[in-house]
């Protein structure tokens, strides 16, 4: 069986487990719960590391694995990564386990947070792994579905009923919309199939007409979108967040958002090439609504949550910017800040989660002078919002620099813009809230604070980190993986002459 | 692998080893993370010197590793070795060692040590990337994290407000300044296909053009920004708030002197009107920020202003084509201006953190080898003969004098206000008697830091006739580069140029003249009656913080507010709960018609017949 199931498998199957443990028996649930995420996210850390020596199929998916379902509906089970989901998995894996981690801050019905914390990782993992249309949609509303949940009883502040209410149907409308998508793409293609290597091989050889593209396209565009918070849909992202508890805010805003992106970069840009770029312009415009909007919103915000909220709205931006240059460089940069921007989503939520935790606001005004009492805390913060405004050292760096790069031939005022944004107005509205939350003098009342004690209270922050690093001073564990999968199977670009192992893969064929 | 590609690779990333060690072992331990931090600096620069003994300045050598390769954006990090790098190398770990040593005295008992250590190292590792980057890339990258480790430093007291404030505007004004810098790496990548320096020389010379001086011109605002030149200058006097070892180190020495090193490094992009464009911001800057100086009553501050002139003079050579005077400059001005912010150091410790030069005076026997360096310094920025900054700003001047009188004009101007200055300044702190309590009891600081201050002595007063002139020459003019005896170096600027040099001499004398004129003995600011409007402005800084606020920072106000009611109310107010109130709204009525009550159904089966029939029957 593929590395790719247990991956998948193994949160699941502590789920079940947990559903059998008495909700007394508090340090079993929680040690359940971290052997199943910690097992779950070393594996995925071997198959990252096993992925360019593991034998790849016809269409480049390493680890694959079948298990047919409904055969007379074309849904089989069927798993496997390519240089474009392997790096999400392994995000989404090593920020499952961060989650959990964090989660000693859930107090109340811990048991079943715990059920719907692994369910989400398990649907999130699901959903990158596969590679059947009807498992990546159902494991998303997998990770979905236990999100409102969450929100809802284990949420935060005074406004979050209305935060789940809005959450819950934002996001339930952008996934119908892509279901919409989805399911005309599968009876336009008229493969009877919903396996995406087939779907993709099908529909280069006989491509969708243009009619058909120009309507199913914008269906996923903005469904999927949505699910992004894609400007102008991006409201509901900084007021759940705000409402959400840290473990949910991490897993979501770090990895299941991301499901959005790899959906367009995986079924709308093969399947749809001419309506893709047609869409393009539109989606580079409207991305300046994230980078440079969403960057002014984020200065005027009063609530460090709200500013982290924005922030990652914004950061959203570089993505759909690389999505829109359609071109390897481009491309590949998207990918790499998907992976980046999980990492760090996932810190600066854990991170605020720990400073709330202990204060119970985080109103800039209220606060200050926190690293004097918080100096682990204070640093990976400061350090989180070096990432944020794309200091180069950090993976976000590597990702933003390419996306500018593979946009300036194709989109040269946006990129122009888009660089305002990242360089200026990122750095002017995270230092800011760093200068009002950390430094100047300490107020009395927080004298109280007590730092992150003992190795395993900072394991989660420093893990975070460590992967920004890691991926910021070698990038090309990641943008080596990534961008001969972007040329055959998301471009369809003819095999560059020195990426050798594409060659020998067309020459198979 | 050549010993010598070991050894620079060891130089370059020993500082970032420190760093990382002290920052994940050793933070707790005080003495023993300075002690990593001052060896790997120290080490450094022992091998900077061994990589220089086998120098050829014929042969420059590159050495690279891949940092990412897509299609044809290509990066490496690398190494490139030639006069320029191997003399920056020279200066940078030179500095930064004697710095290093000397923080260890100035910031005894601070409880920030460790983290002062960690902030050091990595500073000196960004800037050495700088130095040895062969491309755009590298070199932007390590751009910004000096800028960072350059935050980090000013804000090293972040519970004092002013320090947290001045480090954030650092960082935010240099950014904008790199923002134009990246748009110019954009564009040259876009033009010429490379961002490799080696490469682009090769291509550079067949593109003539608009879009040649607009990406010399992007490529400027970067060096602007980061060498605080005019209108981007205003951040690095407020960045005095940092230490005073960071001030000399960083703000003084060497990360403001990368945007001149840069645009040396990139000369060959920068065209005519480019070049012009900044001779003319370089000297703007270096009489603007003159002026400025001459009215700042903050010991620092006036060195901060001076460095400002300093660089703009820099900037002004390369506005002139000539890359060997501002190398020569940028090195003599790190040696003496380091000194110079040293010996301020040492001043400030003797008083308890005290910077306001009224309160000083008398110092001159209380602390006589910060006096004796400081004046070696204060002789070396004026430009007096034999010491190493007469050399170099002659050659700038000369220069002028070749190319633009009307540029050289500036220059001297500039030249004769610096001396007048510095004099001010040795005048007050040094002369007299002294004018507060704390000046009256101050002793000279520990040997840890007066050490520093001698070392640094020696290449400010030699360092003129030591050849660096023609090191950095054999690179940029190989046919014109003339090796001279250290005799021959000594009277070259007179047989030269001998006007230009003369007139610097007389600048500097006409300085000095009037600050004795107007300061020996004086016991409060004599000029500030006498100025007017004219000297409030002075004081104020021509108000370019205030016009900066009313315009560029409410400007993005102005946007920021506008986004935030726009996302507040039109997005999440009239879009979001606008479909949300419709939608409940037409719920609403629609409930009114399904009461469950039948004699509503009846009346609206009976209103219904009703319509039908006349409609029918009509």
């Amino acid at each position: 069986m593929s590395i790719l199931t247990y991956i998948i498998g193994w949160p699941l199957a502590a789920a079940l487990a947990l559903v059998f443990v008495p909700r007394n028996y508090r340090v079993v649930i929680r040690a359940v719960a971290l052997l199943a995420t910690f097992v779950s996210a070393a594996l995925a850390v071997k198959m990252f590391i096993q992925f360019p020596g593991a034998p790849a199929g016809p269409d480049h998916y390493r680890f694959e694995a079948f298990v047919p379902w409904a055969a007379s509906l074309g849904i089989q089970y069927h798993v496997g990564v390519d240089g474009i989901n392997a790096g999400l998995v392994l995000m989404s894996a090593i920020v499952a386990f961060a989650a959990t981690c964090v989660a000693w801050e859930i107090r109340d019905r811990e048991k079943e947070f715990y059920i719907l914390l692994l369910i989400m990782a398990g649907g999130v993992l699901g959903a990158f792994a596969s590679l059947d249309i009807f498992f990546f949609y159902l494991f998303h509303e997998f990770a979905l579905i236990p999100t409102f949940i969450m929100i809802g009883v284990w949420g935060r502040g005074g406004r979050k009923n209305y935060a789940t209410y809005q959450i819950t149907i934002y996001l339930s409308l952008g996934s119908l919309l892509a279901l919409l998508g989805l399911i005309a793409l599968y009876l336009e293609a008229g493969a009877a199939s919903f396996d995406i290597p087939v779907l993709v091989r099908h529909l280069r050889e006989q491509p969708l007409g243009a009619g058909a593209q120009g309507l199913i396209f914008p269906l996923l565009l903005f469904g999927f979108g949505i699910l992004v918070s894609l400007w102008p849909f991006h409201t509901w992202a900084p007021l759940g967040y705000a409402s959400a508890p840290s473990p949910t805010a991490m897993l979501h805003a770090g990895a299941l958002k991301k499901f959005g992106l790899y959906g367009l970069l995986r079924i709308a840009l093969p399947m749809m090439p001419e309506a893709a770029r047609s869409w393009a312009g539109i989606l580079a415009w409207l991305c300046l609504g994230n980078l440079l909007y969403c960057g002014w919103v984020a200065m005027r915000q009063k609530d460090f949550n709200w500013v982290a909220g924005y922030s990652s709205v914004a950061h959203m931006g570089f993505v759909f910017l690389g999505i829109a240059s359609l071109n390897l460089i481009g491309v590949t940069g998207a990918v790499v800040v998907m992976v980046a921007h999980g990492f760090l989503a996932a810190l600066v939520f854990g991170l605020n989660g720990f400073v709330y935790q202990q204060t119970g606001t985080l109103e800039i005004r209220e606060l200050g002078g926190l690293l004097r009492r918080l100096p682990f805390i204070g640093a990976a913060m400061v350090m989180a919002a070096f990432a944020g405004c794309g200091l180069p050292g950090f993976a976000n760096f590597a990702g933003e620099i390419t996306v500018f790069f593979g946009a300036w031939k194709p989109l040269r005022v946006v990129a122009i813009l888009g660089c305002w944004g990242a360089l200026v107005v990122g750095a002017v509205y995270l230092l800011r809230a760093i200068r009002g939350v950390l430094q100047g003098p300490l107020p009395g009342k927080w004298s109280v604070l007590t730092d992150a004690a003992g190795w395993w209270r900072k394991l989660p922050f420093a893990l975070l980190l460590a992967s920004l690093l890691v991926f910021g001073f070698f990038p090309r564990l990641l943008t080596d993986r990534i961008a001969r999968d972007v040329a055959a199977s998301v471009l369809n670009l003819p095999p560059a002459p020195d990426h050798a192992p594409v060659e020998t893969a067309q020459g198979r064929r | 692998m050549a010993l010598d590609e070991i050894l620079l690779w060891t130089l370059l990333f020993l500082p970032l080893l420190a760093a990382a060690i002290i920052t994940l072992f050793t933070s707790r331990r005080r003495r023993l993370s300075a002690g990593i931090s001052i060896a790997a600096v120290v080490l450094s620069f022992l091998l900077a010197l061994v990589v220089f003994a086998g120098f050829q300045a014929d042969q420059p050598r590159e050495y690279a590793l891949n940092w990412l390769s897509l299609g044809d954006f290509a990066v490496q990090f690398g190494i490139r070795l030639d006069s320029l790098s191997m003399l920056m190398l020279l200066v940078v770990t030179g500095v930064a060692a004697v710095i290093h040593v000397y923080s260890w005295g100035y910031l005894a008992g601070d409880p920030g040590f460790s983290r002062f250590f960690t902030g050091l190292s990595l500073f000196t590792f960004s800037m050495l990337g700088i130095v040895a980057a062969n491309n755009f890339i590298q070199l932007f990258i390590c751009w910004e994290l000096v800028g960072c480790s350059s935050y980090l430093l000013i804000g090293f007291w972040y519970d004092r407000p002013a320090a947290a404030d001045a480090g954030l505007k650092a960082f935010v004004t240099t950014r904008i300044g790199d923002f134009g810098f990246l748009l110019g790496i954009l564009t040259v990548w876009a033009a010429l296909g490379s961002l490799n320096f080696a490469a682009l020389q090769e291509r550079a010379l067949a593109q003539p053009g608009l879009i040649t001086t607009a990406a010399g011109l992007l490529i400027f605002c970067g060096a602007a920004g980061k060498s605080a030149q005019f209108p981007l200058h205003v951040w690095l006097p407020d960045a005095m708030e940092g230490p005073t070892p960071v001030s000399a180190l960083i703000h003084a020495a060497t990360m403001v002197a990368a945007g001149v090193y840069m645009l040396c490094r990139v000369l060959f992009l920068l065209n005519a009107p480019a070049l012009q464009v900044i001779a003319w911001v370089g000297a703007f800057t270096a009489l603007l920020t003159a002026i400025i100086a001459t009215q700042q009553n903050d010991i620092k501050r006036i060195l901060a202003y001076s460095t400002l002139s300093q660089l703009g003079y820099m900037v002004l050579a390369v506005g002139l084509g000539g890359a060997t005077p501002a190398m020569f400059h940028l090195t003599t001005h790190a040696f003496f201006k380091a000194l110079l912010f040293l010996g301020a150091g040492s001043v400030i410790l003797a008083l308890h953190h005290e910077q306001d030069i009224w309160k000083m005076g008398g110092l001159r026997q209380k602390l006589p080898v910060t006096f004796w360096t400081f004046l070696a310094g204060t002789l070396a920025l004026a430009g007096v003969w034999p010491l190493s900054g007469f050399f170099s700003k002659d050659s700038i001047l000369a220069l002028a004098a070749e190319r633009n009188h009307a540029l050289l004009a500036l220059a001297l101007l500039t030249a004769l206000l610096t001396s007048f200055y510095m004099f001010r300044l040795v005048l007050v702190v040094f002369f007299t008697n002294h004018r507060s309590a704390a000046a009256g009891r101050a002793v000279e600081t520990p040997p840890v830091m007066v050490i520093p201050l001698r070392l640094l002595a020696i290449p400010t007063v030699a360092a003129g006739f030591l050849g660096i002139e023609y090191f950095v020459a054999r690179q940029f003019e190989p046919q014109a580069a003339a090796r001279l005896s250290a005799w021959g170096q000594l009277v070259f600027p007179f047989q030269h140029a001998p006007l230009a040099a003369l007139s610097g001499l007389a600048a500097a004398g006409l300085g000095f003249l009037a600050a004795y004129q107007l300061y020996a003995g004086a016991k409060k600011e004599p000029l500030e009656s006498r100025l007017g409007a004219f000297g409030r402005a002075v004081q104020n800084r021509f108000y370019f913080d205030e016009l900066y606020a009313a315009t560029v920072i409410r400007a993005h106000e102005f946007l920021a507010r506008a986004a935030d009611w726009m996302d507040r109310w039109l997005i999440a107010g009239l879009g979001v709960r606008g479909t949300h109130g419709t939608t409940e709204l037409l719920g609403r009525a629609l409930r009114l018609f399904q009461t469950g009550n039948v004699q509503t159904y009846a009346f609206l089966f009976a209103l219904g017949l009703a319509v039908v029939l006349w409609l029918a029957l009509r």
